[in-house]
């Protein structure tokens, strides 16, 4: 493991409502007993400051003495991430003041795949800045749900090939422009917009070359990360129903797929009672949850399950989280070894 | 001709085909260059023509560099109808 990595992460994964939150921030609060810790919702429909009880925002806030939270602003990161581009395109194009660009900034944000890049921006974001600063012991990100949440962890991946290509194209234009340059003895020259501008024909003036480096090195990054079993750790959570268990299963597979390991599953919300206890209504939920609980053994006999308990009452709050410790202790235990 | 005479002919004669040589390669190298860029720019902004592109943000991060390649690409486009012409006239297909 790299010596700047001396941090760990955590994804908590699963279908919407399974309670990937509660577990999320009953697991942050017990880490943060001793170790730094920030908890943070990537989910855009939030709930991790109603499960806490305090209000969140962009900035991360004092939970209790080690632990911090924050929820992602997911509009206001869009509109800094076109506002950036739009900067940039002026700087280049400064002739262009006098048109409105920000009239397109609105079209540009509807562009497919803006929202997972969004959200893998802050990841980014966060990662350089403990990276650098060395802010946190933990990192914990409550995740959205499956879909959203798969789609994102591809793309490092995706982009990671994608920038290699790219690059190895770039290079070649950059030989091409080298020899020219040598054969004739002048530099090359491009008129555009009324304006002769030079063309740089070596790699460290090309800004296009200069910013697929920057990507390469963004993507290196997370992909250190989330691959390196040592610092990530992709927490799986379920409830003891079919579809879930049968949605993360496909998750694992593609995680898999991705070279990203999955060590826990949680099961939530298990109700654990005697068909002897409940009113006959309750059979046929009994029933199937043990069927769900049997299908769980069959998929995922190689991870760590943990199962929680159905509680009467909400846990809501940090005091009433509490309830949920015997249950993960395990999995702080295990994880932080 | 006498001896210094025919040796300057023959210098001057080399740096004439020397020089159609560089020409000729650096036409070349230029059709070479200014393709690549073309099919740089259609990789990046692909997603306009329906071709496959990168991931959104690749294309969006790179576009505010691309005025020379999209200056490349439009001005072959525009010259899609003569490109077989262009291509025989410099392998001298005729």
């Amino acid at each position: 493991m790299s010596k700047e990595l001396d941090f760990k992460v955590f994804f908590f994964i699963g279908k919407g409502g399974v309670g990937k939150t509660t577990c999320a921030a009953t697991f942050a609060l017990q880490v943060a007993k001793s170790k730094r810790t920030l908890i943070v919702s990537l989910d855009p429909a939030h709930n991790l400051g109603d499960v806490l009880g305090i209000n969140l925002g962009r900035e991360p806030a004092r939970v209790t003495g080690n632990l911090h939270a924050l929820e992602v602003d997911f509009e206001e990161m869009i509109i800094k991430h076109l506002k950036d581009l739009t900067e940039k395109i002026k700087d280049m194009y400064g002739y262009l003041r006098v048109l409105n660009l920000d009239k397109y900034v609105d079209v540009l944000r509807h562009s497919p795949g803006i929202e997972e890049y969004a959200t893998l921006d802050k990841i980014v974001d966060i990662l350089k800045y403990n990276v650098s600063k060395k802010g946190y012991d933990v990192i914990i990100f409550d995740t959205p749900p499956t879909g959203l949440t798969l789609r994102m962890m591809a793309l490092p991946s995706i982009s990671a090939i994608w920038v290699d290509k790219l690059m190895k194209l770039r290079e070649a234009i950059l030989d091409r422009r080298r020899i020219v340059e040598r054969i004739t003895g002048e530099k090359i020259k491009a008129v555009v917009g009324g304006r002769e501008l030079e063309v740089p024909a070596e790699r460290g003036r090309d800004p296009i070359y200069r910013e697929l480096m920057k990507m390469r090195d963004e993507v290196s990054l997370v992909n250190s990360v989330i691959k390196n079993s040592e610092v990530t750790t992709v927490i799986l959570v379920v409830n003891p129903e079919v579809l879930p268990i049968i949605e993360a299963k496909r998750a694992f597979d593609s995680l898999s797929k991705l070279g990203i390991k999955v060590k826990y599953l949680i099961v939530n919300k298990v109700m654990s009672l005697s068909s002897a206890r409940v009113p006959e209504e309750f059979n046929l939920r009994l029933k199937q949850e043990e069927e769900a609980l049997a299908l769980i053994k069959k998929y995922f006999s190689n991870l760590r399950v943990i199962k929680v308990p159905f509680f009467i009452e909400e846990p809501k709050g940090v005091d009433k989280l509490d309830i949920l410790n015997p249950y993960l202790t395990p999995l702080v235990n295990g994880a932080l070894g | 001709m006498n001896k210094s005479g025919s040796r300057g002919f023959l210098s001057k004669w080399l740096s004439v085909i020397s020089n159609l040589f560089r020409a000729k390669s650096v036409e070349y190298t230029y059709v070479e260059l200014r393709e690549l860029e073309n099919v740089f720019t259609l990789i990046i902004l692909g997603s306009f023509i329906g071709l496959p592109s990168p991931p959104t943000n690749i294309s969006l991060r790179l576009l505010p560099y691309m005025a020379r390649e999209i200056v490349v690409s439009s001005s072959v486009s525009a010259r899609l109808d003569d490109m077989l012409a262009e291509m025989a006239g410099l392998f001298e297909v005729s």
